[in-house]
């Protein structure tokens, strides 16, 4: 038996183990996705459940799987640093509805924060998850550094901002008939705001000032919260 | 060669975010830097969106993707999640509705007062033109 498993940890620590079956992972969560056509299939969810289901039924340790998960890890940052393309490419209604927009997002940002630490108090969650979920409605790169810096667990902030994102894209429009948001630039903004890339997509299906919105308050929440966490930790 | 040349950009931004990370007084993250820092340069001029496009399509379209091992390592923590699971997702739920109501309460405000400005502006501008 220990011979078996000393194959597979010498099999599997090569690099392109983990960073192979990461993609062959993703890429059925995208095909899922695109055939079901539901926030509930997220390509990410997927590819997750199956590398971590392949790795428990096989018994491949988890520092093996890293191994190629590192390199994957390594296109993180340059990820993050090109949402300032984004934000770019949509100066223009920046321009124009700059105040709306940094009041929103700040206020946004800073509900989002408050509301999870009062939370995390209230229910006696200690420091390290409370730091793991406090940038939890903020973009996954972004989110993740904060929870970085911050005494976070980094993979229970992922598990928080995925699930904030489904929620998001599958209640934005409950949640704009119950808080009667008629303004499409109130609501881009606070679908970005409470529910990142993944509320944008479903934005950008409402409409297209809701989808341009909710972009633009991707990186500005982003940001904001970075300086708000700065502040507080 | 293009995407040579824009993959070395954005390396570059990043590393030099970096460097910058480490010397900052205080933490704040390099991606983040690297944001900001990517930011200044096209408003600025000094790289143009075409030097980076394609390369920055590649990465945002496929973000999710670079996530895969960062979600993976969720296994090594099974233990602390299981006590909490039901506190987390509660934490989940009433924030992201807390985060929609106030950004969506204080933009239409904010709307509402610039809006009132403007036509306060335009009125007294029309008195003025209307006096004259």
């Amino acid at each position: 038996m220990s011979g078996i498993s000393s194959v597979i940890n010498e099999l599997t620590s090569s690099p392109y183990f983990g960073a192979g079956i990461s993609a062959a992972a993703f890429w059925v969560g995208v095909k899922l996705n695109r055939k079901l056509r539901t926030p509930l299939c997220n390509p990410l969810v997927i590819a997750v459940v199956l590398v971590a289901g392949v790795l428990l039924i096989f018994h491949i340790p988890y520092d093996s799987y890293d191994v190629g998960g590192t390199v994957i890890d390594m296109f993180l940052a340059p990820a993050t640093a090109c949402l300032a393309v984004a934000v770019y490419a949509k100066k223009q209604i920046l321009k124009e509805y700059w105040l709306p927009v940094l009041a929103g997002c700040a206020a946004g940002s800073a509900a989002s924060m408050g509301s999870v630490y009062l939370m995390c108090r209230l229910f006696g969650l200690n420091e390290n998850l409370t730091a793991s979920l406090l940038p939890k409605s903020v973009t996954t790169p972004i989110a993740v550094s904060i929870a970085g810096t911050s005494g976070g667990t980094p993979s229970i902030t992922v598990a928080a901002v995925i699930f904030t994102g489904i929620l998001g894209s599958i209640f934005a429009p409950l949640l704009i008939r119950v808080f009667r948001v008629s303004d499409p630039v109130a609501a881009g903004l606070a679908i970005g705001a409470s529910s990142h890339a993944v509320g944008t997509s479903k934005a950008v299906e409402i409409g297209e000032v809701e989808g341009a919105m909710s972009g633009l308050a991707i990186g500005i929440c982003g940001l904001i919260t970075v300086l708000l966490s700065g502040i507080l930790c | 060669m293009k995407i040579i040349r824009q993959v070395g950009i954005i390396f570059a931004v990043c590393w030099i975010s970096e460097v910058v990370e480490r010397f900052l007084p205080f933490s704040f993250p390099a991606s983040v830097i690297g944001m900001l820092l990517l930011f200044f340069c096209l408003v600025t001029g000094i790289l143009k969106v075409e030097h980076v496009q394609e390369k920055a399509d590649f990465l945002l379209e496929n973000m999710a993707f670079f996530f895969v091992p960062a979600g993976v390592s969720i296994i090594n923590y099974f233990d602390i999640l299981k006590n909490n699971v039901l506190q987390i997702l509660a934490v989940c739920v009433i924030s992201t509705v807390v985060t929609f109501a106030v950004t969506a309460y204080v933009v239409k405000a904010v709307v509402r007062l610039t809006a009132g400005r403007m036509t306060a502006g335009r009125n007294a501008a029309e008195e003025r033109r209307r006096k004259s």
